[in-house]
């Protein structure tokens, strides 16, 4: 189950190394977003090294490989944490990511003014912050309001054999998976947006819907270009 | 290692300097700057909640696409039926059937769950996608998704169906290994503090 979303792997490793296969896997990824500027790879919600914060780890154009040190977030493209405080599946509170010149601006958590597929950017939020976009090894941070922000390239922490999943799908491996698989991810890198939010910030929750009766929100991410 | 070390507090340095000069301080905030233009309407192009759900259960290049462009709340309606041809379909390849899985859910309630593609995140609970214990209440750097996943679908009552099993003791495996995909986290070290991904590769 592999989500990933992870398609200009598939694109580089797979038609150079392994054509045959990676063309009939090729019908995995979408391909209106495959390979670009837009496509999320990867979504993380976990309690921070402070237990009383949530991270948030939104990655976009995976398999940045070997370096991939050029490339760079788009100006165009809006990366959106949403937050649904009730379960009704509708966003409460929106986190906003854009860049600009070099920098991630910041938007949120914030209601807003509309839900759905389109998004406008509330200049005036409640929380707002910046950070400059880390383009090597040394991490660039900030932090306001409580908030901490990142942006920029990392290792991409996704582990995946994802050349013999396709293989599982397409039909063509009988005996399923290998033991040991081959990590496809390894040694590749991605561009990443982390924020790493108080609790206090993010809204009430409900009972999960799983029936364990955990309290929870939900939360997931969305990538929207500019029109 | 402290040579490393050095060098990073070294970049750091370097980066500090040159965010400064550049006017911004690096505790990031205030205003933003009024002459940068944030205005326009941003259209959804892409979506994910949990990792693998679009990848695995929608069957077309056409379900894939209309996927990331359906909001959550209007998801399950849709795609609930066709994901759930699409793990009969994944059993059929294997000449076998979806038993209920470890969380004692059938192929149409997994589905159901899974078509409404949203994060559960517990935030005064352990985070985790699932560590044995606690099930979907978030998503670490080190989970292994892919196996809970295939667990889940592949796993039937005791998460363990198709793992390889040697049957009749013949020294050759008589089923698939569908419930891991062979890859662990051990490869995945994160840092322990903000902002947790490890450094890029060169």
């Amino acid at each position: 189950m592999y989500s990933i979303k992870k398609t200009n792997l598939f694109i580089i490793g797979g038609l150079l190394s392994i054509g045959a296969v990676l063309m009939a896997a090729d019908h995995l990824d979408a391909p209106a977003v495959m390979g670009t500027t837009a496509d999320i790879t990867d979504f993380y919600a976990f309690e921070g090294a402070n237990q009383d914060n949530t991270v948030f780890v939104a990655n976009v154009q995976s398999s940045l490989a070997p370096a991939g040190d050029s490339a760079t977030f788009d100006e165009n493209v809006l990366v959106e944490v949403n937050i649904d405080n009730d379960g009704d599946l509708v966003e409460d509170l929106i986190i906003q990511a854009i860049p600009r010149n070099g920098i991630m601006y910041f938007f949120g958590p914030y209601a807003p003014s509309q839900t759905g597929l389109n998004s406008v950017i509330n200049e005036e939020a409640q929380y707002l912050g910046q950070v400059e976009i880390s383009t090597g090894p040394a991490a660039i941070t900030s932090s306001s309001n409580g908030i901490s922000y990142f942006a920029g390239l990392r290792e991409d922490p996704f582990f995946f054999d994802f050349t013999q999943f396709n293989a599982v799908i397409g039909g063509m491996a009988p005996n399923g998976f290998n033991n040991p698989g081959n990590d496809d991810f390894d040694g590749t890198n991605v561009l990443s947006i982390v924020i790493e939010v108080p609790n206090s910030f993010l809204g009430g929750t409900f009972s999960h819907p799983a029936g364990t009766g955990v309290e929870v929100f939900n939360t997931w991410v969305e990538a929207k270009r500019k029109q | 290692m402290k040579f490393n070390n050095i060098k990073h507090i070294v970049a750091s340095l370097f980066l500090t300097i040159g965010l400064v000069s550049c006017n911004n301080d690096d505790e990031g905030v205030g205003p933003v700057v009024p002459s940068i233009d944030f205005s326009g309407t941003f259209a959804q192009q892409d979506q994910m909640g949990r990792p693998g759900i679009n990848t695995v259960l929608s069957g077309t290049s056409e379900i894939k696409n209309n996927f990331n462009v359906t909001i959550p709340s209007e998801q399950g309606a849709t795609f609930q039926p066709l994901f759930l041809d699409q793990a009969v379909a994944l059993h059929d390849a294997f000449g076998t059937t979806y038993e209920t899985n470890i969380l004692g859910l059938d192929a149409p309630t997994l589905t159901t769950i899974l078509a409404s593609d949203v994060l559960q995140v517990a935030p005064n609970a352990p985070t985790t996608y699932f560590d044995g214990t606690n099930v979907l209440t978030g998503r670490t750097l080190t989970d292994d998704v892919i196996d809970v996943s295939l667990i889940l679908i592949f796993g039937g009552e005791n998460g363990d169906r198709f793992n390889g099993q040697d049957l009749d003791n013949d020294g050759t495996p008589d089923l698939p290994i569908l419930v891991t995909d062979g890859v662990s986290n051990a490869g995945e070290t994160p840092l322990n503090v903000f902002p947790y991904l490890e450094v890029p590769h060169s």
